[in-house]
C-alpha cells in the first residue's frame, strides 16, 4: 500500500536562508519502508522532511508546485493538526523540540493537544513506555538529561500518537554512540511495528542494518533511488564522490614523538562542579602529551570531556592541580590567554558586522598599530582562504566558514592551543576533509590542538594522539598505535 | 502491561493550585504596588512580603529565602536611615527606586515560585479549567521552558566572550552589543525550533485539549483563601478609613 506519494514536487524558499530548493520530486513510498535520504549538505534533504511532515506549506514559506499525499490526504490542503496523528516528526536539535519542562508531560503533549479520550491516552503512554524502555527517564527534568536522553524523549512523544510515518531530520548529528545505538532500537520496534520510517542523514553507518532503501538527493534533485542491497556494493570512491560519508578507516600513525622536547603536562587535576560537590567532574592523576600534536578526546556523553576542555581554557577558575605547558606553570589567566576553543555551536564566538571587524576586535589588547593590525589580519584570512569574505556579516557565511572565522579570530590574537568542540557534527565528506586538511595546516604552524570528538572519521584523518574519558577519569591516552586504533574500533563499534 | 501514572509527583511540600499560587500572586503585587504604606499599613505591609520567604523555607531553598529576607530588609530600613547623611542627587537618583523596590521584589519572587514550583501541564490545566484562550495560554507556558533556556544561552554567550577574551568593561555600549547580538540570535533559533515541533504535534489544533494532570483544589486553598479574606478584611477597611 502507497503511504506517501510524491508527485513532480519543487519548492524554492522565500528566504533562501532557511535552506535548498527541490525540483521535480516524484516518487512513492509504501508502508513498513525505512528509506534513507542521503546527499552533501545543501542537496535539499532537510527540505523534502518538511515537504512530508507539512511544515512545508504550512510554517516555511515559499514557492509549492506539484502534490505531496500522505495517507489519501493532499498535504497543503490539510492544517498540521491533522497530519500529527498521521505524521510524527523528529528534528536535529534534542535541545530547541520540547516544549514542557519534564519528561512525563512531553511524552503525551502530541496526544493531549489533539484532544484523544484520557484512557487512550493513558493506554498509548503505557505502550511507548513499554516499547521503549523509558522507564529510567520517567518524572525527570528535561534539562537535566543528555542529548540522547532527550532524543528519545522526542521520539516517544511522536511515538505516543501512534502515527504511520515518521520523519527523522538527522536525528543523530548530536549523539554520542550509545545514544546512537538507543535510537536504533527504538526506529527497529517501529519498523517491527509495520511504520514508515523516513531519515535524513549523513552519518549513514548506523542506518547500513536498518534501512531497506536509499534516495540519494542532489543539488534538489533525487540523484538516484536504490535498495540498501545496491547501494551497500558501491566502493567507497565512488560514495566519496558523492559526497557521502564512509566507515571509518583508523590507522596507527608512525609519527614518533620521542625526539621531542617540548610537552604538555596536566598533574592532578581535579574539578567538581558547584551542584554536586562530593561528585568529582574530573580527575585526572597525570597525563604527558607532546606540544604540536593533535590530540582526539574520545568518551561518552558525560565523561567529562567538555569539562576538561572547560578547565584547560581557563574557563573553570576552581580547578585543583597543575598545567605545565613548554615547562611553564600555567594558572587560569595565563591559560584563557594561551588556549581558545571552537564551541560547538560556532555561532556564540561570533559578535561583530564584518569578518575582518571580528579579527580586529580579536587583535584589540595587542601592540601594533591599526595598519599593522589589517595587514596580520588580510594575512591570515588569506592562510585560511577567506579573504574573499572579509567585508560579510560573519552570521551570513555558512557553518563551515563560520568555523573558520572562529579559527582565524584565535590566530590573531596568537593563542598556542586550539580546543576543538565537536567540530565536524553534522558536516559531510567533502566538508568534513577540508576540516582535517585545516587542522593540519594548523599543526604545520605549530600549533596543539585537542580535537572533542564521537566522529571516528576525523579521527582517522588527523589525530596523532588519543585520550580516552570516562566517569571523569582518563583511561588512558597514547600515540595513535596499533593498540589505541584497537580500542577506538571497538569503542566505535554499532 | 504495567500501567504509569503521569504527574504521581509531589516533591514539594506546600502543594497548592496552580489558581492559587496565580491569585497570591497577584494578591502580593496590587497590595504592594497599588497600595499605600501610610501609618499602620506600612506594618500590614511586611504580611505579603513574609509570604515568598515561607514558600523558599518550605521548598528547602533557605539560601535564597536568606538573601531575599536580606535584600528585603535592607531595602526597607536601610534606605530611611541612610537618607539624611546622602547628598540629595543621590537620594533623588537612588533611594527612592530603592525603597519603592520593598514594593516590587515580594511580587517577583512570588512570581519565581510560581514558575519554578507550577509544571507546563498544571498551568495549562489552571488556565483552560478558568477558560482562558490559548491566545494567552500558549506564550505564558512557553515561558516556563524558556527561562532556564535563556540561561543556558546567556552563560555559553558570556562563555564565548571569556575565550575571545572581550569580557572587559572598557566599552560597556559595545559590550552589551556583543552579548547581545549571538544571544538573541540563538535564542531566536531555538524558538523557531520549537515552534515547528510543537506545531507537527498538534499544538494548533482547534478541538479541545485533553488534561491528563489533575489538578483541584484541597484543604490548603482553602487555608491560603481563608488568610487572604481575614487579610484584606483588616486591610481595605484600615486602607479606607485612613483617607
Amino acid at each position: 500500500m502507497t503511504l506517501l506519494k510524491l508527485e513532480n514536487v519543487s519548492f524554492s524558499y522565500a528566504d533562501s536562508d532557511e535552506g535548498a530548493g527541490l525540483r521535480n520530486i516524484s516518487t512513492t513510498i509504501p508502508q513498513g519502508q525505512v528509506v534513507l535520504l542521503c546527499g552533501e549538505s545543501g542537496c535539499g534533504k532537510t527540505t523534502l522532511t518538511r515537504l512530508i511532515n507539512g511544515l512545508i506549506p504550512h510554517f516555511f514559506e515559499g514557492s509549492l508546485t506539484g502534490k505531496v499525499t500522505v495517507c489519501g490526504k493532499d498535504v497543503a490542503s490539510s492544517q498540521l493538526y491533522e497530519l500529527s496523528p498521521l505524521i510524527g516528526s523528529v528534528f536535529q536539535n534534542p535541545k530547541s523540540q520540547f516544549y514542557t519542562v519534564d519528561t512525563d508531560s512531553e511524552i503525551v503533549f502530541g496526544c493531549e493537544n489533539i484532544g484523544m479520550p484520557k484512557e487512550q491516552i493513558q493506554k498509548n503512554l503505557d505502550e511507548t513506555i513499554n516499547n521503549l524502555n523509558l522507564y529510567r527517564l520517567l518524572n525527570r527534568s528535561l534539562f537535566e538529561l543528555s542529548g540522547g536522553e532527550k532524543q528519545k524523549i522526542a521520539c516517544a512523544s511522536v511515538s505516543a500518537l501512534h502515527p504511520k510515518i515518521f520523519v527523522m531530520d538527522e536525528p543523530s548529528s548530536n549523539l554520542d554512540y550509545k545514544g546512537i545505538r538507543e535510537l536504533m532500537n527504538v526506529i527497529a520496534g517501529w519498523k517491527r511495528d509495520g511504520c514508515t520510517v523516513i531519515i535524513a542523514e549523513h552519518r549513514l553507518e548506523w542506518l547500513k542494518t536498518l534501512a531497506d532503501r536509499v534516495i540519494y538527493m542532489s543539488d534538489g534533485q533525487i540523484g538516484s533511488d536504490m535498495s540498501m542491497g545496491e547501494f551497500k556494493g558501491k566502493t567507497e570512491e565512488e560514495l566519496h564522490v558523492m559526497g557521502l560519508r564512509t566507515e571509518p578507516h583508523l590507522s596507527p600513525v608512525s609519527k614518533s614523538w620521542e625526539n621531542n622536547e617540548d610537552k604538555f603536562f596536566f598533574r592532578n587535576i581535579t574539578f567538581s562542579y558547584k551542584k554536586s560537590r562530593d561528585r568529582k567532574a574530573l580527575d585526572i592523576d597525570m597525563i604527558k602529551l607532546p606540544v604540536g600534536s593533535v590530540v582526539g578526546i574520545v568518551g561518552e556523553n558525560g565523561a567529562g570531556k567538555s569539562t576538561f576542555a572547560g578547565c584547560l581554557c581557563g574557563l573553570e577558575k576552581h580547578m585543583g592541580g597543575n598545567i605545565l605547558y613548554k615547562g611553564n606553570n600555567l594558572m587560569s589567566k595565563d591559560r584563557i590567554k594561551l588556549c581558545y576553543m571552537v564551541m560547538q555551536n560556532v555561532n556564540y564566538q561570533l559578535f561583530t558586522e564584518s569578518v575582518v571587524d571580528e579579527l580586529m576586535l580579536s587583535m584589540e589588547k595587542s601592540k601594533f598599530d591599526e595598519t599593522e593590525k589589517r595587514v596580520k589580519a588580510e594575512e591570515i584570512l588569506k592562510k585560511l582562504d577567506l579573504l574573499g569574505y572579509k567585508d560579510r556579516h560573519p552570521m551570513s557565511l555558512s557553518g563551515g566558514q563560520k568555523q573558520r572565522v572562529s579559527i582565524a579570530c584565535a590566530l590573531a590574537s596568537d593563542k598556542e592551543i586550539l580546543v576543538y568542540d565537536e567540530p565536524t557534527s553534522g558536516l559531510d565528506y567533502h566538508h568534513m576533509i577540508d576540516f582535517a586538511a585545516l587542522i593540519k595546516d594548523m599543526q604545520q604552524i605549530g600549533k596543539t590542538q585537542l580535537i572533542i570528538t564521537h566522529d571516528p572519521e576525523i579521527i582517522g584523518q588527523c589525530c596523532d594522539n588519543l585520550m580516552f574519558f570516562e566517569n571523569g577519569k582518563v583511561l588512558w591516552h597514547k600515540a595513535t598505535d596499533a593498540d589505541a586504533v584497537a580500542m577506538m574500533q571497538n569503542f566505535f563499534a554499532l | 502491561m504495567m500501567r504509569y501514572c503521569v504527574y504521581g509527583k509531589n516533591n514539594q511540600s506546600i502543594k497548592l493550585d496552580p489558581r492559587t499560587k496565580l491569585l497570591l500572586c497577584l494578591c502580593i503585587s496590587v497590595t504592594l504596588i497599588a497600595g499605600s504604606s501610610a501609618g499602620v499599613l506600612r506594618y500590614l505591609n511586611y504580611i505579603p512580603a513574609l509570604v515568598p520567604f515561607l514558600f523558599m523555607i518550605s521548598l528547602k531553598k533557605y539560601k535564597n529565602a536568606l538573601i531575599y529576607l536580606a535584600v528585603y530588609v535592607v531595602c526597607e530600613f536601610g534606605t530611611s536611615a541612610l537618607v539624611p547623611y546622602l547628598p540629595d542627587a543621590v537620594n533623588i537618583l537612588f533611594t527612592g527606586v530603592i525603597a519603592f523596590s520593598t514594593r516590587l521584589i515580594p511580587g517577583a519572587m512570588m512570581g519565581w515560585f510560581l514558575f519554578s514550583t507550577t509544571t507546563v501541564s498544571e498551568f495549562v490545566t489552571a488556565m483552560d479549567r478558568m477558560h482562558v484562550t490559548k491566545k494567552i495560554t500558549v506564550p505564558i507556558s512557553v515561558m516556563f521552558r524558556f527561562l532556564p533556556t535563556i540561561r543556558e544561552e546567556y552563560t555559553a554567550v558570556q562563555k564565548a566572550m571569556r575565550l575571545r577574551e572581550i569580557g572587559s568593561f572598557r566599552n560597556p555600549v559595545k559590550m552589551l552589543e556583543y552579548r547581545m547580538v549571538p544571544f538573541l540570535m540563538s535564542v531566536v533559533s531555538i524558538g523557531n525550533d520549537l515552534a515547528a515541533s510543537a506545531l507537527t504535534r498538534g499544538l494548533d489544533s482547534p478541538c479541545k485539549r485533553t488534561n491528563m494532570c489533575r489538578i483541584g483544589f484541597t484543604w490548603r486553598d482553602v487555608v491560603v483563601v481563608v488568610l487572604l479574606i481575614i487579610f484584606y478584611s483588616c486591610y481595605i477597611p484600615i486602607a479606607v478609613f485612613r483617607r
